[in-house]
């Protein structure tokens, strides 16, 4: 197919000037990062250090247990996302296969819960945490975060496992597995791409929190999340951004590093060839 | 291998009931083929044999036991599917060999037997790959592969053939009429095809709406069709139909007396084959002006308008690729030269009519 020259150089500038739009905030970001304090607000802007300050990192390293931090938002994900796998996989997989009672109004009903925000849920969430026990637990922010994720997460799955010939798991029953065994068996291998979307997505939820995180573990310094810890470090006595920029550079590096190591999954069209 | 019953098997959906008192029985060994319009219910009554649907009403035995409440692993069966269904993320091989792991068989046993497999069908060089490395005809082979190697009870296959091109389709067709040949195992097969039907099968089951219209083998089916709609439905280019009074064991055709059966009276359906038409004079001959003369080399197909006493009334269940409207077909065999709009002289024999009841489409014999 040839494309006329000139639709094509719009098309062109729309891309680059949409990820210029988007990529120009975390530029900065680095930027206020290297840069000396005392620089960053000068006129006119420097859109480059002279001399960039890489001791930034360890320096915040050594002042802030950020690594802590940076743990206690990963064994929340990580716990988050177990959860809200396990139970989506089997929900979606519910809704997409199988015609129940109700089963679509049951669809819709989890759909709304994610349309809800999430600052909404804080106060009820919070009311059961207290009586349960469980404030400034990691258990509170994993099991909050899993209510979080896990309509959207049965939502993504249902939307892959709909693409699945049902013949695959046909197949794989009259080969003698049980409804169970051919989700495991056959299901859940071939779904391997959605599923690494999807706990990716999820993932990212549980990352990005900050109200709950705020709300359920502010007097447990030693379960702070990631994102709650940075934002203690803006106006203890005064903000320094540099500092700031850094420490949200630290946080958002693990999430890149998950998505490159996910995107062959990703990407992967591992159902062709299932059907003719 | 083994016999299949079955017994009045009823199938609803709601109030939508797509199978209606089926029942059969196949013998050790048969090679069955159901056959109907899409949405007769062929596929529903291969599930529920399957035991991937459950039936609303009676019973299934296979080899003597009544499977009818067991899940699809324990009735020892396979099934090959219209899109052949292959697990994407496994080999060729352990696509194979899948029902025998689940079955814990021992690998060197699944082993051997994959290969056994793989050699009788041709694919031994494509064991390591993955089914979307090959082509449609190699998956449909691995599939079959996959149906073999466990040596199951009987064999199930819904439109095994039907996401082939034309060529491969009748290549594989001789190539599955064979495998039943060599390991003669009791096979289902369902197609909308009559073509396959007709070629594959010991004995052919039309369906119609969730019901069955005649039971027979390919011949019977084709000289002595019990209704109107298995009339339609076997033969290509379908059967010719005309209407007619009976009278005292005769009916008006093309202008003249023609003998029919005497069990026959009052008005009536006449079904006469394209093929059992013939160029020149015979036992019953007329003059016919023809509309369109299609040549497929040595053969003729010759279109004509009917009589205006004779024309059917209603339009008739015909084949899927008939668009003949009111006009009847001639299949001439080494005719010679016909030209449009000359009359010419066609015959055919009254042994060869059909009568129906045109009110409920039944054979009158
Ligand atoms: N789950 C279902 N719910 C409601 N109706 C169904 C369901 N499955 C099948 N049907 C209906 O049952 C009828 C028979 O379907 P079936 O798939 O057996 O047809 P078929 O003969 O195999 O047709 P085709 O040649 O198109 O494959 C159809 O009218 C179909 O709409
Ligand atoms: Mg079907």
């Amino acid at each position: 197919m040839r494309t006329r020259p000139l639709p094509r150089l719009f098309l062109y500038a729309s891309v680059i000037l949409t990820c210029a739009i988007l990529l120009f905030p975390i530029y900065w970001l680095v930027v206020t990062a290297l840069s000396q304090p005392d620089q960053l607000r000068q006129l006119p802007p420097k859109f480059w250090p002279d001399q960039p300050r890489w001791s930034v990192f360890g320096a915040i390293l050594a002042e802030r247990p950020i690594l802590l931090w940076l743990g206690n938002s990963a064994l929340a994900a990580i716990g988050a996302v177990s959860i809200s796998m396990v139970v989506s996989v089997l929900a979606g997989y519910s809704l997409s296969r199988f015609r129940v009672r109700g089963g679509q109004s049951l669809g819709l009903f989890i759909l709304t819960a994610k349309m809800l925000p999430a600052t909404l849920l804080v106060i009820p969430l919070f009311g059961i945490f207290r009586t349960t026990g469980l404030i400034g637990s990691m258990w509170s922010i994993i099991l909050a975060h899993a209510t979080l994720i896990i309509p959207f997460t049965t939502w993504m799955l249902k939307g892959y496992f709909d693409t699945i010939p049902r013949e695959l798991e046909q197949a794989a029953m009259v080969d003698g597995c049980s409804p169970l065994g051919a989700l495991v068996r056959v299901i859940l291998p071939v779904s391997a791409p959605g599923l690494a979307a999807t706990a990716l997505y999820g993932f990212v939820l549980s990352w990005s929190d900050y109200a709950y995180a705020r709300t359920f573990l502010t007097n447990a310094q030693g379960n702070w999340t990631a994102n709650l810890g940075i934002t203690t470090m803006k106006g203890e006595y005064i903000s320094n951004w540099a500092d700031i920029s850094a420490a949200a550079i630290l946080v958002a590096l693990p999430i890149l590093g998950i998505y490159l190591f996910l995107e062959r999954y990703l990407v992967g069209g591992l159902t062709a060839g299932s059907e003719k | 291998m083994a016999d299949i019953v079955i017994d009045r098997v009823r199938k609803s959906y709601g109030a939508l009931t797509v199978l209606k008192d089926f029942s059969i029985e196949v013998a050790d060994g048969e090679f069955v083929v159901l056959v109907g319009p899409s949405g007769c219910g062929k596929s529903t009554m291969l599930k529920i044999l399957a035991g991937l649907e459950e039936a609303s009403a009676g019973t299934i035995r296979i080899g003597g036991r009544d499977v009818t409440d067991l899940a699809p692993g324990d009735r020892d069966i396979a099934m090959v599917f219209q899109n052949h269904a292959l697990y994407p993320h496994l080999t060729v091989a352990s696509n194979m060999g899948f029902g025998l792991k689940m079955r814990g068989t021992p690998a060197a046993e699944i082993n051997r037997r994959v290969q056994d497999a793989a050699r009788i069908l041709d694919v031994e060089h494509l064991l390591g790959r993955r089914p979307r490395q090959l082509s449609g005809g190699q998956r449909q082979r691995v599939a079959l592969g996959r149906a073999i190697v466990r040596e199951p009870q009987a064999f199930l296959m819904d439109e095994p053939l039907s996401n082939l091109d034309a060529k491969l389709r009748v290549h594989m067709r001789a190539e599955i009429g064979a495998l039943h040949q060599r390991l003669g195992v009791t096979t289902i097969y369902v197609t909308h095809d009559q073509i396959e039907a007709m070629t594959m099968a010991n004995r052919i089951v039309i369906m119609r709406d969730g019901e069955i219209q005649q039971i027979a083998d390919p011949e019977t089916m084709f000289e002595r069709p019990a209704n109107l709609f298995v009339a339609g439905f076997i033969g290509s280019p379908g059967m010719n139909f005309l209407t007619a009074e009976a009278c005292n064991g005769q009916v008006q055709l093309f202008g003249q007396p023609v003998p029919v059966t005497a069990a026959a009276a009052g008005p009536v359906t006449i079904g006469l084959r394209p093929e059992h038409l013939e160029a020149g004079r015979g036992a019953v001959t007329f003059e016919a002006r023809p509309v369109l003369v299609e040549s497929l080399g040595s053969e003729k197909y010759l279109y004509f308008e009917a009589p205006e006493a004779n024309r059917p009334p209603r339009r008739l269940a015909r084949g899927d690729e008939d668009h003949r409207g009111d006009r009847l077909i001639a299949r001439l065999m080494n005719a010679g030269p016909v030209a449009v709009g000359h009359p010419m002289t066609l015959s055919f024999d009254p042994s060869r009519l059909h009568v129906f009841d045109p009110a409920s489409g039944r054979a009158i014999r």
